[in-house]
């Protein structure tokens, strides 16, 4: 029971949720609008090398991370044009993404600062003491003092709570993900709906990305999303495509993490406690417990006919 | 539409895949007309997933390098491994162009180096971490249990003396390791020995990140240790590591760096660094390559030859405590004290 109590695991499972809880926000939107969208792994990598990079250079690690959002934003424009303008296959093009991204950020990385890492004055984003909170138990030590990211997080996943079902956009955005004829035949765009929710995903990807970067760090290193973005992927399924399930099942990834570090050393192996969340992703899509169901139009090409 | 598809796609493919291999930095030597011979001697180093940016480890190994390219003028290309399945490609590229040493940075690289060293008999190897028997391999072993044993007798006495503002009286250091295998365990063993020896009662916590690119991992890991009450942490863990200095910035706790002097990255931070002569070991085996004089066989790097060492503890730490620190490791060069190389 005092394992469950002690604060500091707390602490590291918001630290280690954080990123997957902006990522599979992220995946949510361009999944509800029927794009599968596997390319987040490249688009967080882009954007936490491009945030290191424009924070270092202008000294402002704001001015980074909005870099890093528009990195993110620029990666899903570049997936968008291939899998809704040019119809190709959207997991293929994703891991071309995620390659392009790796291959993109290594160079870049050796060409800028030629082998000897990104450079150590690069500025990280502001952490926030809000001390009301500390006085909570249990949780209090892990959300007293936080990366402003991480409080941006409250915000955010309110507004796509809002956004999706409660606001014409949102209604529209999930009938492409549905029946995209149907909101075809109504006379919207569904290409432009699915670019939308894309869009979303590269920027909400791109946060997660700098928040590995310039938020808990001030530094980028070769594929240091490390598969984040998959996994955050795996959340989103798990959290059955809507935004209060990616949190949980975000939660609960960053959770077993979190357990699977503190329990290194003791009775209980942390390779098995790491393999949970991927265990019960599998369990969850095969239907055995809480079935999940996707979009019934995800992943599917849609060739827009004219009215 | 479908078949511009498919075109996109596979350029963007491969573009990917023609880029990540793109971290190979290939360039011709100085014209110097000393240099003339020693220029035809092509040298190929190959990487870890590490990676050159991971100040520590295969940056010394590219040090190396470019040492000897400046003062002997070899021709020289670097290539970084993106994944383990990397190596044996790597490797066979340099061996299959005529390069006359490939250089292998890294423990991991044990088995690639092993399989590609058969097939080009003609071919020099060098490998670094670990020993790999052959008639044309050279191994370069560190014995860096003897720095992990110094660094671990300063923080040991560091934190029996509270010698450092912030230290705690928990009496309870940490570690973060790579993965747990002998180039990062010997540090480790030496480590414990070094505490253990000036504070039996010091608590030590561990734990392995099991990957070497992955500061955030290294940086959570040490959060975790922070938590405990370890105020001084020794990071093994490549560029995962990197993280752990960070963390122990963030909470104004100690780090101690590993493989190169670290303190740069964090002055106030990093106390001092256990080293490892990966940049000499290079140097050194190029320079015997290119006059011939390179034999097979396994090269021992130790403080008797200045292959490891401790960096210089930062000036807050009490004269008295680097003494006796520096007492140590010329009982170790004589002999008297010889750290273990297995963590208790």
């Amino acid at each position: 029971m005092s394992f469950f109590l002690n604060p500091e695991l707390w602490a590291l499972t918001v630290t280690v949720s954080v990123p997957l809880i902006y990522a599979s926000l992220g995946g949510m939107f361009s999944e509800r609008g029927g794009v599968v969208n596997i390319a987040m792994e490249g688009m967080m990598l882009m954007s936490a090398f491009v945030s290191v990079a424009f924070a270092y250079a202008s000294h402002n690690a704001w001015i980074g991370l909005l870099a890093g959002v528009a990195s993110g934003a620029a990666m899903s424009l570049l997936f968008a044009w291939a899998t809704l303008k040019l119809q190709a296959d959207q997991v293929v093009v994703g891991m071309a993404i995620n390659l392009l991204a790796l291959g993109l950020t290594g160079y870049f990385l050796d060409a800028f600062y030629g082998y000897n890492g990104t450079p150590i004055s690069t500025p990280s984003l502001p952490t926030w003491h809000l001390n009301v909170l500390s006085h909570l138990p249990v949780l209090g030590p892990a959300l007293a003092q936080e990366n402003v990211l991480t409080y941006l997080l409250i915000p955010t996943l309110l507004g796509a709570q809002y956004a999706l079902f409660r606001t014409p956009w949102g209604l529209r955005l999930r009938s492409m993900g549905e029946k995209p004829e149907a909101g075809r035949s109504a006379g919207l765009s569904v290409l432009r709906y699915r670019l939308s929710g894309v869009l979303l995903s590269g920027i909400l990807s791109g946060i997660a990305g700098a928040y590995l970067s310039i938020g808990v760090l001030n530094s980028f290193n070769v594929d240091m999303t490390a598969g984040r973005g998959y996994i955050a992927l795996a959340a989103m399924i798990f959290g059955n495509w809507k935004p209060k399930g990616a949190l949980m099942a975000s939660l609960i990834f960053g959770f077993l993490s979190a357990a699977s570090i503190q329990l290194q050393g003791s009775i209980i192996p942390s390779d098995i406690v790491l393999m949970v969340p991927y265990l019960l992703t599998v369990v969850a899509v095969a239907g055995i417990v809480g079935r999940t169901t996707p979009p019934a139009a995800d992943g599917i090409p849609y060739q827009e006919e004219s009215l | 539409m479908k078949s511009a598809a498919f075109a996109l796609t596979a350029s963007v493919l491969m573009a990917g895949t023609f880029l990540a291999g793109c971290g190979a930095a290939s360039s011709a030597p100085p014209s110097s007309p000393t240099a003339s011979k020693a220029s035809s001697y092509k040298v190929g180093l190959v990487t870890d997933t590490g990676g050159l940016n991971d100040h520590g480890f295969n940056h010394l190994a590219y040090l190396g390098l470019m040492q000897a390219k400046k003062e002997f003028g070899v021709t020289t290309s670097v290539v970084q491994s993106q994944t383990a399945s990397d190596y044996v490609p790597y490797l066979t590229n340099y061996a299959q162009q005529g390069y006359n040493l490939v250089i292998a940075v890294g423990f991991l690289m044990q088995q690639a180096v092993q399989q590609v060293s058969k097939e080009f008999p003609h071919t020099k190897f060098m490998i670094i971490d670990d020993q790999v028997n052959g008639p044309n391999v050279t191994s370069s072993l560190f014995e860096t249990q003897q720095c992990g044993y110094l660094v671990g007798e300063l923080s040991g006495l560091v934190q029996k003396e509270h010698a450092l503002p912030n230290i705690n009286n928990d009496n309870t250091l940490g570690v973060v390791g790579g993965m747990s295998i002998p180039p990062v365990n010997t540090y480790i063993a030496g480590f414990y020995a070094g505490v253990h020896a000036v504070d039996p009662s010091a608590k030590i916590l561990l734990k392995y990140t099991n990957d070497f690119n992955n500061p955030n991992n290294g940086q959570i890991y040490a959060q975790s240790e922070i938590a405990q009450h370890a105020d001084i942490i020794f990071q093994v863990a490549g560029g995962s590591g990197l993280g752990v200095i960070t963390a122990a910035e963030q909470s104004h706790t100690y780090a101690i760096g590993v493989d190169a002097n670290q303190n740069y990255l964090a002055p106030n931070t990093v106390i001092t660094s256990a080293e490892k002569g990966v940049q000499i070991a290079t140097f050194d085996t190029i320079k015997e390559g290119v006059k011939g004089t390179l034999k097979p066989g396994v090269q021992y790097f130790n403080l008797n030859n200045n292959g490891v060492g401790m960096a210089t503890p930062i000036s807050a730490i009490p004269q008295s405590i680097v003494q006796q620190v520096l007492q140590s490791e010329k009982e170790i060069v004589a002999g008297k004290i010889v750290p273990p190389t297995n963590i208790p």
